[in-house]
This record gives structure tokens, sequence and C-alpha cells, in this order.
């Protein structure tokens, strides 16, 4: 896989989020963003096929005055 | 006993001689400010000194404790807040030159508590700047000093509540933990600092740094008063949903039950992989004073964990990133380098990668649940190294070479991932003089028995009343 350029940094920021950014800043992105590639690849390890995530809200069942 | 001296005193031993009236805690919280007085241009752990609202305060819990209104062991106790806890009146910073003169109309759950408990604040602490980083270096109101080696960093983000429980210049502190920023500074600092289950301490009033890894939690000299500050601290707050309608123990009480017919667990997995040998002897050895306390010791296996640094990694990026886009899009130039270059760099992890990551760490924490069925709870290294230089960018141990944010970090970041209780305990001193930490990781809402183990060690630690050699 080739690394993450800080051209390709600077489209997205420039097309998508619109956050303003300094060369630094993308170098310290892309150096951030290269090093944890392979690990965020390797969560597909992970048999994830059945998990929702945990950001999922619940709703409320059951307080302390019995269910609802 | 000078007024030095009652600084040296534990919340428990402080809070004592409060109900028996042998104590005022207007002397002992003017012991605090002249302290603070004195050093804190040494050590910088505060940012904001409230000498007149502190002594108030005190005169008022003097005044209700001669009347008879007790309310209990932090009555009358000086404590300081990380300044990204929002107190009403007082500006609250969050370390950051963006809210350098910020002042909430409204207190946070956590200082309202603590306020109940009748606590004295003296201050509001220094901190990584808006909690991202494990350092505690600050660009804006300098960097909190190591009290025991002001050449090295206390940790962060909770600098100032590290090096001020350490330095005698607070009896207790609170900070906030969203990948060791308790923990960190305690085992650098060789103090004691929770990090409790998520949902059980109110996040409200509290400036996020990614909220579904984010945690508040007290920082003291001893396990005791530890656990008198959770005790303030746990229970459901309807103002953050995020907490748990679990019942609350009483923690004091279930400290002194020993270790005896425990089993404690020993990952053998990323926790104890490339770190120093003097932190991991350290480590070792806290172990094996535990076994002969009487509980039992075996190895476990964690082998998702490897995945919770990534998974941390795309959740925190996102998170912070949502967080302060406003701030980055209008006021860029006023966050200090490494927090913005970080805050950047969540714009580009992508929606995907976070609910994987969100995803994962449901199997992380499934995994780590089921070793937890097997053991009361496990213990690794709270940092695998001591506390680096101030300006140290990275480190390479065993032939790795790594940021030292990562260093920092590695075994305690997959605990927020996970969001189990765990409590660093200081277990040793390296032949340089640094202290180490140990990590205990317990059950979902079992700070009791966290606790209970980090305060069995505690009494035969070779730690035990020892005070950084610049202090005492």
């Amino acid at each position: 896989m080739a690394p993450i350029s800080n051209q390709l940094l600077q489209s997205i920021g420039q097309e998508l989020s619109r956050i303003p950014t300094d060369q630094e800043d993308l170098t310290s992105a892309a150096v951030q963003l290269n090093a944890q590639a392979d690990g965020l690849l390797r969560l597909d390890d992970l048999d994830l096929l059945n998990v929702e995530p945990a950001t999922v809200l619940l709703p409320p069942s059951e307080d302390s005055r019995g269910a609802r | 006993m000078g007024l030095d001296d009652l600084t040296r005193l534990s919340i428990v031993e402080a809070g004592d001689q409060i109900r028996r009236r042998s104590l005022s805690p207007v002397e002992l919280t003017r012991a605090y400010l002249n302290r603070i007085q004195r050093t804190n241009g040494e050590f910088l752990a505060y940012i904001t000194v409230l000498e007149e609202h502190a002594m108030a305060a005190a005169s008022t819990a003097e005044h209700e404790i001669t009347r008879g209104n007790y309310r209990g062991p932090l009555h009358g106790i000086p404590v300081a807040l990380k300044d990204l806890v929002l107190t009403r009146g007082v500006r609250t910073t969050c370390g950051s030159r963006i809210l350098k003169d910020w002042v909430p109309s409204a207190d946070g759950t956590v200082a309202i508590r603590l306020h109940e408990a009748g606590a004295i604040l003296l201050g509001k602490l220094n901190m990584h700047e808006f909690a991202y980083g494990p350092t505690g270096v600050n660009p804006h109101y300098g960097t909190a000093r190591n009290p025991w080696d002001r050449t090295r960093v206390p940790g962060g983000s909770s600098s100032g509540s590290g090096a001020a429980v350490a330095a005698g210049l607070c009896a207790g502190a609170l900070g906030t933990d969203t990948g060791g920023s308790v923990r960190i500074p305690a085992a650098l600092c060789g103090i004691v600092g929770l990090k409790p289950t998520y949902g059980r301490v109110s996040r409200a009033g509290v400036i996020p740094l990614a909220w579904s890894l984010d945690h508040v939690g007290p920082m003291t000299r001893t396990v005791a008063d530890t656990a008198l500050m959770l005790q303030a601290l746990a229970g459901r707050d309807p103002a953050d949903p995020s907490t748990a309608d679990v019942v609350v123990p009483d923690y004091r009480a279930a400290l002194e039950k020993g270790v005896r017919g425990l089993c404690v667990g020993l990952p053998k997995d990323l926790f104890f992989e490339r770190v120093d040998p003097e932190v991991r002897n350290a480590v070792l050895a806290a172990a094996q004073l535990i076994e002969d306390l009487g509980a039992s010791v075996q190895e476990i296996a964690l082998p998702a964990i490897s995945h919770a640094s990534a998974a941390s990694f795309a959740i925190i990026t996102a998170e912070s990133t949502a967080y302060h886009e406003g701030y980055l899009k209008t006021r860029a130039a006023e966050y200090g380098a490494d927090v913005r270059a970080r805050l950047v760099t969540g714009q580009f992890v992508l929606a995907t990668q976070y609910l994987k990551a969100q995803r994962a760490r449901r199997a992380i924490r499934a995994e780590v649940d089921a070793a937890l069925t097997r053991v009361d709870a496990f213990l690794t290294p709270t940092t695998p190294i001591p506390a680096p230089l101030l300006d140290t960018r990275e480190l390479t141990l065993d032939g790795h070479t790594e940021d030292v944010r990562g260093w920092l970090t590695r075994c305690t970041r997959p605990i927020n991932v996970t969001g189990h209780p765990a409590l660093s305990v200081p277990c040793r001193l390296t032949v340089g003089g640094l202290p180490v930490g140990l990590q205990i990781v317990g059950r979902y809402f079992d700070e009791a028995t966290v606790l209970r183990i980090g305060h069995a060690f505690e009494a035969v630690s070779p730690m035990k009343g020892r005070w950084p050699p610049e202090v005492a």
C-alpha cells in the first residue's frame, strides 16, 4: 500500500472538511496515519460480523422504579 | 505540628483530626496555600490559585463542624481540580490559550459533589492543552515539573494534578483519563490514581477530549484517600447519560479485607513486551508481594488487546476533531503545535474506520470480561518506562523506536477502550530514583476489589511513605 501523502490529505481537507491546515500539520498527520494504517487494517482480524458499535444507544428499559 | 507537616497528612489522617476537632480546616488550608505560594513557581502545578475563596470556604467548614454539622471525611480537606472541570465564576482554561479567559457560569457535577462533601477548592491545575497528550508539556502555561526530578515530565494529561499531589500542594486532586491521563501522571509522580469504570463518575461539566473514552478520576497519596474521593464522586448523574444506575458500595470498608483468596492475573501479551527492565522487575516483584499476602497469581492471555491501540487512535482522533472543529476553523493558530497537529489528523479518519474501532472495542472488552471471570483482577505496568526528560520526543528500547506518546500510553489506553476500572499504585523507585507504577485492572463497576488489592499492596510496598527528595 502506498503511503498517505501530504497532497492527498490537503485535497481531502480542502474539499471535504475545510479545516485550514499548513504543511507541517499535514506532515504530522501523514506520519500518524501511516503509523496506524496497518493496525487499522488488522482490526479486520477480529470477528466483528455480529458486533454492533459501542456507540449504539440502548432504549431505556428499567429504572429504579421498575420497568417503563 | 508545623505548617509544612500538615501538608504531609493523608486525607484519612487529616479528616480524622478534623472530625475530632484537633485540626482546623483553616489551619490546614493555610498550610497548603503557604506551600503553594512558596513552591508553585518550581513545579508549575497550578494555573489558578484561589486563595481568598479557599480561606473563606475553610472558615465556613470550620463553623459547620464546630456547630456539629460534620459532612464526612472530606469536610475541610483542601483539594484541587484539573483545569478542565467547569467552575462557576472561576476561569477554566483547559490548559489552552483559546480558553485563557473563559469563566463558566456553572460547576461540573464532580466539582459540585466535592463541594457538597465539604472539600475546600484550592485552585485549578495545569494540564496538557485540551487534555490531548500524555507528557503534560504545555506551551501556554509552562510544563508542570515532576517533583522526583524537575528535569522530567510529570506525565499527562493531568500533569498539574500529579505534580501537586506528589509535591504536597493539595491533599487530593481530580484528573481526567482518555488514554491514561490519570494513571500516567500518577505512575510518573509516585502517587495513586484511579480511572473508574466508564459510567461510574459523571463527566457532565468537564470539557471533553473524546466522549466515549473520557473518564474522571481521583489522584491522591494513598489508596484509602482515593477510596474516600471516589465515594464522594461515584453514582448516577442525570446530567450525564453515560453514567450508570449501579449501587455504590462502601469503598473504604472494602479496603481492609486483604487479598487472601483472590486470584490475580498477569497478562503476558502487549503489557510486558518492550518494557524497561527496571519497570518489568518492579511489577513482577509487586505481583510476588501480592502473592505473598495470600492471593494466587496466574498468567492470562489477552491477544485481542493488541488491537486496542489502533481502535483507540481512530476513536480519539475522530471524536476530538469533531469537538474542536469550530475552533480549528476559526482559531487554529492559537493551539500549540503538537495538539493542533493531532487535531488536524482526525479529519482524515474514515467514518468506517471509526465505526470499526467502536465494534472492535466490544470484542476487546468481551475478551477482557472473559479473562476476568477466571481472575478477580490483573496486573500490568502502568507505563513501560519511567518519567522521560522534558524534551524527549522519541525513545528507543529493545531496538524499537517510538514517539514518547506511544510509549507512555501503551499499557493504559487499552483500558479506556474497554472501560474497565484501573488503579495505578506506586511500586518501586528505579536506580535513578524515579517512581514505577503498578496498574491493577478489575471487573466492571468493581472498583472495590481494585482498591482492596492496591491497599493491601501499598502496606508492604517499598514506596510506602516515600516522598520525592526535593520535596522532603
